[in-house]
C-alpha cells in the first residue's frame, strides 16, 4: 500500500472524498462518496462530461422507439474491461439481473422500477429472464420501459446500472482501476490502460482521501496535501474567500433544504393558515447570509433552480414588508395570539449548522408571532426513526439532493404512497398531477410538474428555506474542474499543470 | 503463580460473556437500524437487507448465532462498510492504532518517569514547580485543541510535517504520537513525583542513607522501583484505552485506526462492528490488568500470588 502511494507519479491527483465509501460494489453502494469513486472506476451506457452533461459512454449511440418505451443501444466496440476483454451487452443484462435479485439486497434497486418487470423481479414475482433488458448481440442492447421516461438517460449514469464485472472480479470498466485501498484512509486509483478513451486521461493516478471533518480537510489542503476538497467548513466563508480567492468554488447544486410539517398530528393537521404564517415569518436572507454564510440561495420553492424546465429564481409570495403583517394575521386567524401562543417542537438531527439555524428560526417565530419553540436535537438514526414513524414529530428538518436531473425526483417525495413522505401529505390533486405527468412528454409534462409543485406549496406542506450550493477548494494547478449543478467531477476530465 | 495466572484467565471468560451479552442487547435497543438513511428504502428492499443479515430473526436467535460465530473467531460482516468483514476492518486498523499507542506509551513513560522523579528530587524548588506547572497544562489542554495547534504550527506555518494521513513513518507519526503522549506524560510525571516523594520519606530509605549508600544508588536501586507501582497500575487501563485507538486523534490526523470505529459504528448502528471493537477492548482491558498484577509482584517483593491467594 505504502509503495503504491510513493510510486505514484507527479501527476497524481489528491482529492477529498468525504466519509468512507460504504461499498465499491456497484449494486450495494449508496453513499455519495462511494458513487463518486465508482464513477471513476466504472462506466455506464451513458456518462457525464466535465459540465455533467450527458454524453455517450459504453454505448456509442442509441435510439428510442416512437412510443418512448423501447431504447436500443449500440455499444462501442472499443469499450473494454481493465483485463482487456470486450464489454458486451450481456454484461449489462447480468448486472441488472443481479441488482434486482432479492439476495443481492441492493438498496438502490428501486431506481430500476421504470424498467419492464423490474419491480416484479425484485419482489420475486417473475423470473430474471422476464426483465425488460435483452442482449440483441454482443454490441446491441435493448431496454423496455413501463412508460416513456424523458430522464432515463440520466439514470444510466448511476452506478447501479453499470455493466457487471463478475462476482469477486477485480476488473473495471471506467477510466481508472483500483490499485489499493486502506479503509478509513484512502483509495488509490491508476489509469485503466484498456479504457476506450485511455488516450484522453492525463492523470497518472488519483488518490481519494477519506476525510470526514471539513476542518481537517481544510488543514490538509492548506498543507498542500490535497488538490481538491470535497467541501469546506461551515461559517468561514468570508475568511476562505479572502484567503483563497478563485480557489474557492461555490456553485448552485441540485439540492433543497426545507422544514416539513407532520400533517397528521396537532398542531399542524388541517391548519394551512398556521403553516403559512410560520413560513412567512422566516426571513430566508438572514438564514442564508448570517446563519449559513456559504453562498446558499434563499428558497421559496421545492425544486431547485438549474433543474431543466424550472425557472431560475422564484419570487417570494409577498414583498418583504408585507410578509410579517400577513404572517401575524394568519396566525391570529388560526386561533393563536398573546393569550394562547403556539407551543411547538422543532426537531433536527445533531449538527452545529442545524442547531444554529433552528435557533434562528425559533427566534424569528418568537419575535414576530410569539411562538414558543422547543428545539429538539436528536442523534441521526433516532431522528430518522422518529421522522419516519411520525408519532411525535411536529415540524422538522427535511431536505433532498437530486439523484438525477429531473423535477420528479423532488416532487415524488410527497406522493401519498412515497416511503420518503414524512409529512404524510395525502392529496388527490397532487397525486393526480403526478400521475398525469407520467403520461405526458416534453413541455406539457413540465407544465404539469410545475402545477404539482404549486399545489404542494399552496398547501403549505413544507417551509422551503434554501437551495444547496456545492463548495470546493480547487488548487490552481488543477485543470478541467468545471462547476456543475450535479457536483459530479469525473477524474478523467481533470489534469495537473 | 502459574495456578493463579490460569485461574485469572479462566475467570475472564464469564466476564467477557457478560460484556458481549450486555453490549449485544444494548446496541439493539437504540432506536433506528443499520439500514435507515435519509432516503427511506422501499419495504421489499428493507426486507431483503434484513434477510441477508438475519435481522428478521428473533433477537434471541440472532444472539445465539452471534455467539456461535464468535466462538469460531468470526466477528461477522460490517453492516455499514459492506465490502468488509469486521475481522478485516480490525485487522487493518489494529496495527495502526497499536503502533501509535505503543509509541505514545513509551514516549510518555520515559519522559513522564524521568521528569516526575527529577521533580521529586528537587521538591519545592523551581524545577519542581516548573515541571508540575507544565504537567498541569498538559493535562488540561484537551487533544482536540492540541492536535489542530500542532498541525497549524508544523504543517501549515512551518511546512515541516504533513497535516495528516497515515504511513508507518516518522514524519507521519510524530505529531499524533506527541498529541496522544502529552496528557499521559503529564499524568505519569505527577504520579511518579507523588509516589517518589512518599518513598523517599519512608524509613527504609532513611536506613540505607544512614548506612552511607551513595545517593544515586539509593534512588535507582531502592527508591525508583517501589515508586513506580502507582504508575504501573495507571498503565494497565491506559494501555488498553490507547491501543484501541483515540477517536479524536485518529479523526483529526485522518489515521485509519480502530478508534473511530467505536463512534462511527455506534452512530451507524453497525451492530457487528460495535461488538467487534467492544470485544477487542474488553479482552485488552482484562489482559492488561492481569499483566499489571504480575508486574506488581515482580516490583514489590511483598506481593506474591501463592496458592491462588494474593497476600499484600
Amino acid at each position: 500500500m505504502l509503495l503504491a502511494a510513493s510510486a505514484a507519479g507527479a501527476a497524481t491527483l489528491h482529492r477529498g472524498v468525504g466519509p468512507e465509501p460504504d461499498s465499491l460494489d456497484i449494486h450495494t453502494a449508496q453513499s455519495l462518496s462511494a458513487l463518486n469513486v465508482l464513477r471513476d472506476l466504472h462506466e455506464g451506457l451513458l456518462t457525464l462530461d466535465a459540465e455533467a452533461e450527458l454524453i455517450p459512454g459504453v454505448a456509442k449511440s442509441w435510439s428510442v422507439s416512437d412510443d418512448g418505451r423501447v431504447w436500443v443501444f449500440e455499444l462501442d466496440e472499443s469499450a473494454r474491461w481493465s483485463d482487456g476483454e470486450r464489454i458486451v451487452a450481456d454484461d449489462f443484462v447480468a448486472g441488472w439481473r443481479r441488482a434486482l435479485d432479492p439476495a443481492t439486497a441492493s438498496p438502490t434497486a428501486a431506481l430500476f422500477d421504470v424498467v419492464e418487470n423490474a419491480h416484479e423481479l425484485r419482489t420475486g414475482e417473475v423470473e430474471a429472464d422476464q426483465l425488460g433488458i435483452e442482449a440483441l448481440g454482443p454490441g446491441r442492447l435493448e431496454v423496455r420501459l413501463n412508460r416513456p421516461l424523458s430522464w432515463f438517460g440520466e439514470l444510466l449514469t448511476h452506478p447501479v446500472t453499470y455493466p457487471w464485472p463478475g462476482e469477486g472480479s477485480a476488473r473495471f470498466s471506467g477510466a481508472f482501476v483500483l490499485a489499493g485501498q486502506v479503509p478509513g484512509s484512502r483509495l488509490e486509483l491508476e489509469p485503466n490502460e484498456h479504457y476506450r478513451a485511455a488516450g484522453q486521461v492525463e492523470l497518472d493516478g488519483v488518490i481519494w482521501h477519506v476525510i470526514e471533518q471539513p476542518n481537517v480537510e481544510l488543514a490538509r489542503y492548506r498543507a498542500g496535501q490535497l488538490h481538491v476538497t470535497e467541501t469546506i467548513p461551515p461559517g468561514r466563508i468570508d475568511w476562505l474567500r479572502e484567503r483563497f480567492g478563485d480557489e474557492l468554488r461555490i456553485s448552485p447544486y441540485l439540492g433543497s433544504f426545507f422544514l416539513a410539517f407532520n400533517l397528521k398530528r396537532e398542531p399542524f393537521a388541517d391548519a394551512p393558515k398556521l403553516r403559512r404564517a410560520l413560513s412567512l415569518a422566516i426571513d430566508r436572507d438572514i438564514i442564508t447570509e448570517r446563519v449559513l454564510g456559504s453562498g446558499e440561495i434563499p428558497a421559496w420553492g421545492l425544486v431547485p433552480p438549474g433543474m431543466p424546465g424550472w425557472p431560475e429564481g422564484r419570487e417570494p409570495p409577498l414583498p418583504a414588508g408585507e410578509r410579517l403583517a400577513e404572517a401575524e394575521r394568519l396566525y391570529r386567524q388560526a386561533g393563536y395570539g398573546e393569550d394562547r401562543p403556539l407551543k411547538v417542537e422543532l426537531r433536527f438531527n445533531t449538527s452545529l449548522t442545524h442547531r444554529r439555524m433552528a435557533a434562528a428560526i425559533a427566534a424569528m417565530w418568537k419575535l414576530h408571532l410569539g411562538v414558543q419553540t422547543r428545539l429538539v436535537n436528536e442523534e441521526w438514526k433516532v431522528f430518522i426513526a422518529n421522522r419516519r414513524q411520525g408519532r411525535i414529530t411536529e415540524v422538522f428538518r427535511g431536505g433532498w439532493i437530486a439523484d438525477w436531473r429531473d423535477a420528479v425526483n423532488f416532487l415524488q417525495l410527497f406522493e401519498s404512497d412515497s416511503t420518503g413522505n414524512y409529512t404524510f401529505f395525502d392529496d388527490a390533486i397532487f397525486d393526480g398531477l403526478m400521475r398525469r405527468a407520467e403520461r405526458q412528454r416534453a413541455d406539457g409534462r413540465l407544465k404539469t410538474l410545475r402545477q404539482a409543485e404549486r399545489r404542494l406549496l399552496d398547501e403549505q406542506v413544507i417551509v422551503p428555506l434554501y437551495y444547496y450550493v456545492s463548495r470546493h477548494l480547487v488548487d490552481p494547478r488543477v485543470r478541467g474542474f468545471e462547476n456543475n449543478p450535479m457536483d459530479i467531477h469525473l477524474s478523467r476530465w481533470l489534469s495537473l499543470l | 503463580m502459574l495456578k493463579y495466572s490460569l485461574r485469572r484467565l479462566a475467570s475472564a471468560i464469564p466476564t467477557l460473556f457478560l460484556l458481549i451479552t450486555f453490549a449485544f442487547f444494548l446496541i439493539r435497543i437504540a432506536p433506528g437500524g443499520p439500514f435507515d438513511s435519509e432516503r427511506a428504502l422501499p419495504p421489499e428492499i428493507e426486507a431483503n437487507l434484513a434477510a441477508k443479515y438475519h435481522l428478521d430473526e428473533p433477537l434471541v436467535f440472532q444472539y445465539g448465532r452471534y455467539l456461535w460465530q464468535i466462538v469460531r473467531g468470526d466477528l461477522g460482516p460490517s453492516f455499514h462498510y459492506r465490502d468488509w468483514s469486521v475481522n478485516d476492518l480490525i485487522a487493518q486498523g489494529a496495527p495502526v492504532s497499536f503502533a501509535l499507542g505503543v509509541a505514545a506509551l513509551l514516549l510518555a513513560l520515559v519522559i513522564g518517569v524521568i521528569t516526575g522523579a527529577w521533580a521529586a528530587l528537587r521538591q519545592n524548588k523551581p524545577v519542581d514547580y516548573t515541571v508540575m506547572s507544565i504537567a498541569m497544562v498538559g493535562i488540561s489542554i484537551p487533544n482536540f485543541v492540541m492536535a489542530p495547534l500542532l498541525i497549524l504550527l508544523f504543517a501549515i506555518v512551518l511546512g515541516w510535517l504533513p497535516a495528516g494521513g497515515w504511513a508507518f513513518s516518522f514524519d507521519r507519526m510524530i505529531l499524533p504520537v506527541i498529541t496522544l503522549a502529552l496528557p499521559m506524560i503529564a499524568y505519569i510525571a505527577r504520579i511518579t513525583r507523588g509516589s517518589m516523594i512518599e518513598v523517599l520519606h519512608s524509613s527504609y530509605i532513611r536506613t540505607v542513607r544512614a548506612k552511607g549508600m551513595p545517593e544515586k544508588e539509593v534512588i535507582l536501586r531502592h527508591a525508583l522501583k517501589p515508586a513506580l507501582l502507582p504508575v504501573i497500575s495507571y498503565l494497565g487501563p491506559a494501555a488498553a484505552a490507547i491501543l484501541t485507538g483515540s477517536v479524536v486523534v485518529e479523526r483529526i490526523f485522518t489515521i485509519p485506526g480502530i478508534g473511530s470505529y467505536f463512534v462511527q459504528g455506534a452512530l451507524n448502528r453497525d451492530y457487528t462492528l460495535v461488538m467487534g471493537v467492544v470485544i477487542l477492548y474488553g479482552v485488552l482491558i482484562i489482559l492488561f490488568n492481569f499483566m499489571v498484577d504480575l508486574l506488581y509482584a515482580w516490583l514489590d517483593p511483598r506481593i506474591r500470588y501463592d496458592d491462588g491467594e494474593a497476600e499484600t
